[in-house]
C-alpha cells in the first residue's frame, strides 16, 4: 500500500520507564506507603524513574513530570493514581509535546482498587499497588512502538449512487475547493427536478433552493459530472479508492483512482397494498398525488390524508405525516374549495410548530385524531374511524384518500451499498449502528453516507446530510493535503505474512476495517483501514494465526503483564480481568463510594474484554494464578463488536481444557457488571474470593505444570482459534454453526478438537522436553491420557511428518523430528 | 520537587498559609496549594475538566499589600507577592453560608451533609424545595461529557430555580455511549440516580443483532 509512509516519531524502540505515583491530597499518600512503593519500584523494576508527586494532573505536577521526562529521556510512563478512564487524555494531551504519544502512557488506578477499597497498613497496600504497577511496567516494556502512519489521500472525492443529496455534498466540496467526481446515471438536471417527487413527495417549496445548488454545482471548475454504468466494484482504503463502474454500451469499464467516496443514496417508495383499497385513481400514495397535482394541479374535491404507517408497522409517522401536511396545504393554497383533512393515528403528534397549527386552522386544513387502538376501515367514499374523545365510530367522507407510502431502502441501494462494503440487513435501512465508544474512538464512517435510504427522511435532511457528509470528506481531504493526516494510534495491523486470508476477522468485527478483497476472498491476505479501525480488538485476539496485532495496546503487552501480575500473586490471592464500559468502570466507582472489599483481587483493565486473546488467560493459569475473573458489560451492552460474546465463548472452552487438566472449571468465570451498579460489582468480587478460598491453590507439581503449559499452548493453536472464533453461538441463539441442529451435538464437536489439540499437544510437549526415543506405554503413563486417544493423536503426528516412528523388535518407538 | 533553590524566569513567589512556595505564571492558587500539600476543599473542581468556578467552595482570602479579597482558588493565578490564606474566618464565613445553601439545593446528598458537618453547618435556614434531590448543579458531569468523552449527551436544561442537568427533551440520548465518565465525577450520588434517564437501554443501542 502506497498509502502509508513512515514518519519518524519515534526512532528507539528500547523502553526507558518513568514510573510517577501520585498522592492524590489525602487519598491515596497516608493510606499507601508512597516511599515503600518507591523503593520497591526502584529495587525490582526496570523503571528508569520513580518520582513521587502530590498531584501529577494539575499544571505544577504536569510540569515536573515534563522535566523529569526531559532529565530521564523517558519515553513511557506509568502514573499510578486514579481513574485511566477519565485522566488518561488529559495526561496524553499535556505530554503529547514532552514526547509521549497514545499507547506511551498508562494510568493505573491505585486510588479506587487499592487505597479507597482495601483495609489494610500502608506496607500492605503499598504492597498490592506495587504489583498493579509492575505488571503496567511490564505491559509497557513489551510495548513494540509503532510509528505515525500518514495517510496520504490519492485523487479526488467520488459522490457516487444518484441520490438528491449528491449536489448539496458537491456545493461543499465545491466551496473549499475540492477536487469532485460525481458519478450519475443522467446528467440532466431537469430531469432529477421532474423525478424528485417519486422520492421526496411534497418537498416542492425546497425546489427552488435545490435548483440553485444545482446551477451552482454544474458552472463549478472543482465538479466534474461523469456518466456512468453500474458501480461494480470499490477496493481501497480511505485516502485510495479504486471505484470501479461496469462496461456500458461501447464504453469499456471504467475505474478511478478516488481519495474518498460519498454515497448519496435515496431511499424508495412503493404503493400501499389492496388491504387498505389502493387503486392508484381513488386511493392512492403520496408519490401519485404529487404526480396528479405536478400534471393537473391541484383537485378541487374533498380529499383525505390518512397517516396509515402504524397500521402497517412502520414509525415512519411522523415523516408522512409532514409530507401529507406539506401537500396538502399545497393543495388548499392553489384551491379554495378544495377540502382537505389529515387523519392520525392519536399515538402520533401532529408535526406542527405553533404557526403551522394557526396556518392549518387558516387553510381550514382539519387534523383528525382517531384511537390507534381500533384500525379504521375504508369504505367507498367513507373511512370509518374511532373518535378518542368520545369513543364514537364516525366516518369521514373522501374523493379520493391518501395513504401513507411504504418506504424501503431501494433495492439499488441496497446493491451500492453492498459493493460499498457496508453490512446489509434485509429489510432494514443502511444506517449503521455504530459502536457505542467515545467519538475520537471511533474511526470515520468507512464510506461517507447520505441520503433517505440510510433512514427516511425529508428533502430538507437529505441536503443536511449531504453536507455533512462532505464536511467530513473535506476535513480529511484538507488535513491530507497539509499533510497531517495521521491514522490514529491503537488501531489492528496484519502482519501479511502470517495472514492467510481466512476473513475470520471481517466476519468477527463489523466495525469496517478490515479491508475488502476482491473475488471469494480466499488466500488474500487482508489488511486494515487504519482510519477505519475503532481499536476494539476483538478481531486480534480471534485470529487464528496471530496476524493480527492490535498495535500499541497489544496482545503481547497484556501477555507480559500478566505474567507479571500472576507471578507475584500469594496463594491465596486472584486476578481478574474488566473492561473500560463495565467492569474496570464498576470498580473504579467501588472505589469513589468508598465500598470495602477483598485486597486480594487483583483487577487489570481493558478496553474491552474482546481484546483479552484466550491464550493471554491460560497463560495466567500457567505462571501462577488460581482464579480468573472477567468482568465485562451485561449481556448484549458490549460497546464494540461483539466483544461479550466471544469472551463467552472464549471462557467456555478454556473451561473445558480445565477439566482435561483436572482442576475446577469454576477458576475461570466470567461475570457481567453494569458500571452504575458498583455493589454488584463488590459483590461478584466476593463471591469469586469466597469461592476460590474454597478451592485452595492449584498443587503445581511437574505433572501440573506441563498440563498448563499444554493449555496454554492449545490456546495458541490455529485450529482450536478457528472452531472457536467460526462457532460464535450466542446463549440465545437458536441457529448452530455449520449443519449442526441440537445444542450437546455442537458442543461434543467442540470438546472432541479440544481434546485432540490438547493432546496432541501434551506429547509434543512431552517430547520436546525429554528428548529421547519412547514406547507408547511410557507417554500414556506419564501423560495419564487414555491409551486410545494418545494412540490416534501420535498417528496423526507421525502422518504429518513432526512426530517420526521406528520400529525396535516389531515394538514401535516415537521421537520427535 | 518543588523546592528547588535556582529562581529561573517564569517562576513567581508567594505565601500560602504563611509557607513561602514558588510557583509558575500560569499556575492557579489551587494547584499550587495543592501542589504543596495545602487542601482546599473543592466540589465542582476536577482535575480533568476546565475549572469553572461555580460551587465557591474553594474561596480562599487573598492579601495584597493591604487590600484582601476572597477570591476562588481554582480560577485565581498566582502573582508575584501574593498572600493567601486558605482557611480564615472570613473565608470559613462564606464556606458555611454556601454549605447552608447547598444543604437546601440538594439535601439528600450524604456527601454535602457530611462535608457541611465538618464546617458545623448542620442544618439550614433556607426553604427546602427538593427534598430528595442530591444534585447542586456543579455542572461537573456536563463538562466531562464534552471535554472529556466528546459527545455532549447531558447539559443544563430550564432556568433560574428550575435549572437541572438534563438530556434535551428529557429523552434518552442517542449520543451517550454509556461510559458512566459522569457518574465518576459526581461529587455526590446524583449523577449514579439519574444516568439511566441519560444512557436509556443500552442494550437496545448496542445491539448489532445476531453476531456473523
Amino acid at each position: 500500500m502506497n498509502a502509508a509512509t513512515n514518519s519518524p516519531i519515534t526512532t528507539s524502540n528500547e523502553a526507558r520507564i518513568g514510573v510517577v505515583l501520585c498522592e492524590c491530597g489525602h487519598k491515596i499518600a497516608p493510606k499507601v506507603d508512597l516511599e515503600l512503593l518507591t523503593q520497591e519500584l526502584k529495587e525490582n523494576t526496570g523503571a528508569a524513574l520513580v518520582e513521587i508527586i502530590p498531584f501529577p494532573c494539575l499544571s505544577p505536577g504536569l510540569d515536573d513530570i515534563r522535566r523529569l521526562i526531559a532529565a530521564n529521556q523517558i519515553n513511557r510512563l506509568v502514573v499510578a493514581g486514579c481513574e485511566p478512564r477519565i485522566m488518561l487524555k488529559k495526561f496524553e494531551k499535556e505530554l503529547l509535546d514532552a514526547g509521549l504519544d497514545q499507547g506511551q502512557i498508562d494510568v493505573v488506578n491505585i486510588r479506587d482498587y487499592v487505597a479507597s477499597v482495601n483495609d489494610g497498613s500502608p506496607a500492605d497496600l503499598a504492597g498490592k499497588s506495587a504489583k498493579l504497577v509492575k505488571s503496567a511496567v511490564a505491559g509497557l516494556e513489551a510495548l513494540v512502538l509503532t510509528p505515525k502512519t500518514k495517510v496520504e489521500f490519492n485523487g479526488p472525492v467520488m459522490i457516487l449512487g444518484g441520490g438528491i443529496a449528491t449536489f448539496a455534498a458537491a456545493q461543499e466540496l465545491l466551496r473549499h475547493e475540492v477536487d469532485t467526481i460525481i458519478a450519475v446515471q443522467t446528467e440532466e438536471i431537469e430531469d432529477e427536478i421532474r423525478m424528485l417527487h417519486e422520492r421526496y413527495p411534497g418537498e416542492r417549496e425546497s425546489h427552488d433552493r435545490l435548483m440553485k445548488i444545482m446551477q451552482e454545482v454544474d458552472e463549478s471548475p472543482f465538479i466534474k459530472i461523469i456518466s456512468v454504468g453500474e458501480l461494480e466494484k470499490v477496493l481501497g482504503r480511505v485516502g485510495d479508492y479504486t471505484v470501479t463502474f461496469a462496461a456500458e454500451g461501447d464504453h469499456p469499464p471504467r475505474i478511478y483512482q478516488v481519495g474518498a467516496i460519498i454515497a448519496a443514496l435515496d431511499g424508495e417508495m412503493q404503493n400501499q397494498g389492496s388491504d387498505f383499497g389502493h387503486d392508484g385513481v381513488k386511493v392512492l400514495c403520496h408519490t401519485e398525488i404529487e404526480e396528479q397535482i405536478w400534471l393537473h394541479g391541484a383537485p378541487t374535491h374533498r380529499i383525505v390524508f390518512w397517516i396509515n404507517d402504524l397500521e402497517t408497522a412502520r414509525p415512519y409517522a411522523y415523516l408522512s405525516a409532514k409530507t401529507a401536511w406539506n401537500i396538502a396545504r399545497h393543495i388548499k393554497e392553489h384551491c379554495v374549495q378544495a377540502q382537505v383533512a389529515i387523519l392520525y393515528n392519536n399515538k402520533i403528534k401532529p408535526p406542527l410548530s405553533a404557526a403551522e397549527r394557526v396556518k392549518a386552522r387558516d387553510l381550514k386544513i382539519d387534523w383528525i385524531p382517531y384511537d390507534g387502538e381500533i384500525r379504521p376501515t375504508v369504505q367507498m367514499g367513507y373511512v370509518t374511524y374511532n373518535d378518542p374523545d368520545d369513543q364514537i365510530e364516525r366516518e369521514i367522507s373522501w374523493d379520493q384518500l391518501v395513504l401513507s407510502p411504504k418506504r424501503y431502502p431501494g433495492l439499488e441501494q441496497i446493491k451500492v451499498a453492498e459493493i460499498l462494503g457496508l453490512h446489509v440487513k434485509e429489510g432494514e435501512f443502511l444506517k449503521r449502528n455504530p459502536q457505542m465508544v467515545r467519538p475520537e474512538q471511533v474511526g470515520l464512517d468507512e464510506k461517507f453516507m447520505a441520503g433517505s435510504a440510510r433512514q427516511p427522511c425529508d428533502l430538507r435532511e437529505t441536503l443536511r446530510q449531504g453536507h455533512r457528509a462532505a464536511q467530513k470528506a473535506v476535513e480529511i481531504a484538507q488535513l491530507a493535503k497539509a499533510g497531517e493526516l495521521y491514522a490514529p494510534r491503537m488501531v489492528c495491523t496484519v502482519d501479511r505474512s502470517k495472514c492467510i486470508g481466512c476473513g475470520l476477522c471481517r466476519e468477527i468485527c463489523d466495525c469496517g476495517g478490515i479491508e475488502p478483497v476482491e473475488g471469494l476472498g480466499g488466500n488474500i491476505p487482508r489488511s486494515v483501514d487504519p482510519m477505519v479501525c475503532t481499536g476494539g480488538g476483538t478481531c486480534a485476539a480471534a485470529c487464528p494465526y496471530h496476524a493480527l496485532t492490535l498495535q500499541n495496546n497489544s496482545t503481547a503487552q497484556r501477555e507480559a503483564r500478566v505474567v507479571t501480575l500472576a507471578r507475584s500473586l500469594t496463594e491465596n490471592e486472584c486476578m481478574g480481568f474488566g473492561c473500560n464500559w463495565g467492569g474496570a468502570a464498576a470498580a473504579d466507582h467501588a472505589g469513589i463510594k468508598g465500598l470495602k472489599y477483598s485486597d486480594r483481587f487483583y483487577l487489570l483493565p481493558a478496553g474491552c474484554i474482546g481484546q483479552l486473546d484466550p491464550a493471554v488467560i491460560g497463560r495466567a493459569f500457567m505462571e501462577g494464578a488460581n482464579g480468573v475473573l472477567l468482568i465485562g458489560c451485561p449481556p448484549e451492552e458490549c460497546h464494540h463488536s461483539y466483544g461479550l460474546d466471544h469472551t463467552w465463548s472464549r471462557v467456555l472452552m478454556i473451561k473445558k481444557l480445565l477439566s482435561l487438566v483436572g482442576i475446577d472449571r469454576q477458576r475461570i468465570s466470567l461475570a457481567h457488571t453494569d458500571l452504575n451498579n458498583p455493589g454488584q460489582y463488590v459483590k461478584t468480587v466476593e463471591s469469586f474470593v469466597s469461592l476460590m478460598d474454597k478451592l485452595g491453590p492449584i498443587s503445581r507439581d511437574d505433572d501440573m505444570k506441563a498440563r498448563l503449559k499444554a493449555v496454554y499452548d492449545t490456546l495458541n493453536n490455529a485450529r482450536v482459534r478457528w472452531v472457536l472464533g467460526a462457532s460464535l453461538r450466542r446463549p440465545w441463539e437458536t441457529a448452530y454453526p455449520t449443519d449442526q441442529r441440537n445444542a450437546i451435538a455442537c458442543d461434543v464437536t467442540l470438546s472432541d478438537v479440544l481434546t485432540e489439540e490438547f493432546v496432541r499437544t501434551e506429547i509434543v510437549n512431552f517430547m520436546r522436553d525429554q528428548r529421547k526415543v519412547f514406547e507408547l506405554k511410557e507417554i500414556v503413563q506419564s501423560l495419564k491420557e487414555e491409551k486410545q486417544q494418545v494412540l490416534d493423536c501420535l498417528k496423526e503426528l507421525v502422518g504429518e511428518g513432526i512426530i517420526t516412528r521406528i520400529f525396535k523388535d516389531r515394538t514401535p518407538y516415537y521421537t520427535l523430528q | 520537587m518543588s523546592d528547588n533553590k535556582e529562581k529561573t524566569d517564569g517562576l513567581v513567589s508567594l505565601v500560602i498559609d504563611g509557607q513561602p512556595v514558588q510557583a509558575k505564571e500560569d499556575w492557579t492558587v489551587l494547584e499550587t496549594a495543592r501542589h504543596n500539600h495545602i487542601h482546599i476543599p473543592t466540589l465542582c473542581y476536577h482535575e480533568a475538566v476546565q475549572a469553572n468556578g461555580g460551587c465557591r467552595l474553594c474561596v480562599v482570602e487573598a492579601k495584597e499589600g493591604n487590600w484582601s479579597k476572597i477570591v476562588v482558588s481554582c480560577l485565581y493565578p498566582v502573582k508575584e507577592g501574593l498572600q493567601i490564606s486558605t482557611s480564615t474566618a472570613k473565608v470559613n464565613n462564606v464556606r458555611r453560608w454556601i454549605l447552608e445553601m447547598l444543604l437546601a439545593e440538594c439535601p439528600a446528598s450524604k456527601e454535602i451533609r457530611t462535608l457541611a458537618e465538618a464546617y458545623g453547618v448542620n442544618s439550614t435556614r433556607f426553604k427546602i424545595d427538593r427534598p430528595t434531590e442530591q444534585c447542586l448543579l456543579c455542572g461537573l458531569c456536563v463538562r466531562v461529557c464534552e471535554e472529556v468523552v466528546g459527545v455532549r449527551a447531558i447539559s443544563f436544561g430550564s432556568r433560574g430555580v428550575n435549572k437541572q442537568v438534563a438530556t434535551p427533551y428529557m429523552v434518552p440520548n442517542n449520543a451517550c455511549v454509556a461510559c458512566g465518565s459522569c457518574v465518576t465525577v459526581c461529587p455526590t450520588g446524583a449523577m449514579q440516580a439519574r444516568l439511566n434517564m441519560v444512557r436509556g437501554n443500552v442494550s437496545e443501542r448496542t445491539g448489532h443483532g445476531h453476531a456473523h
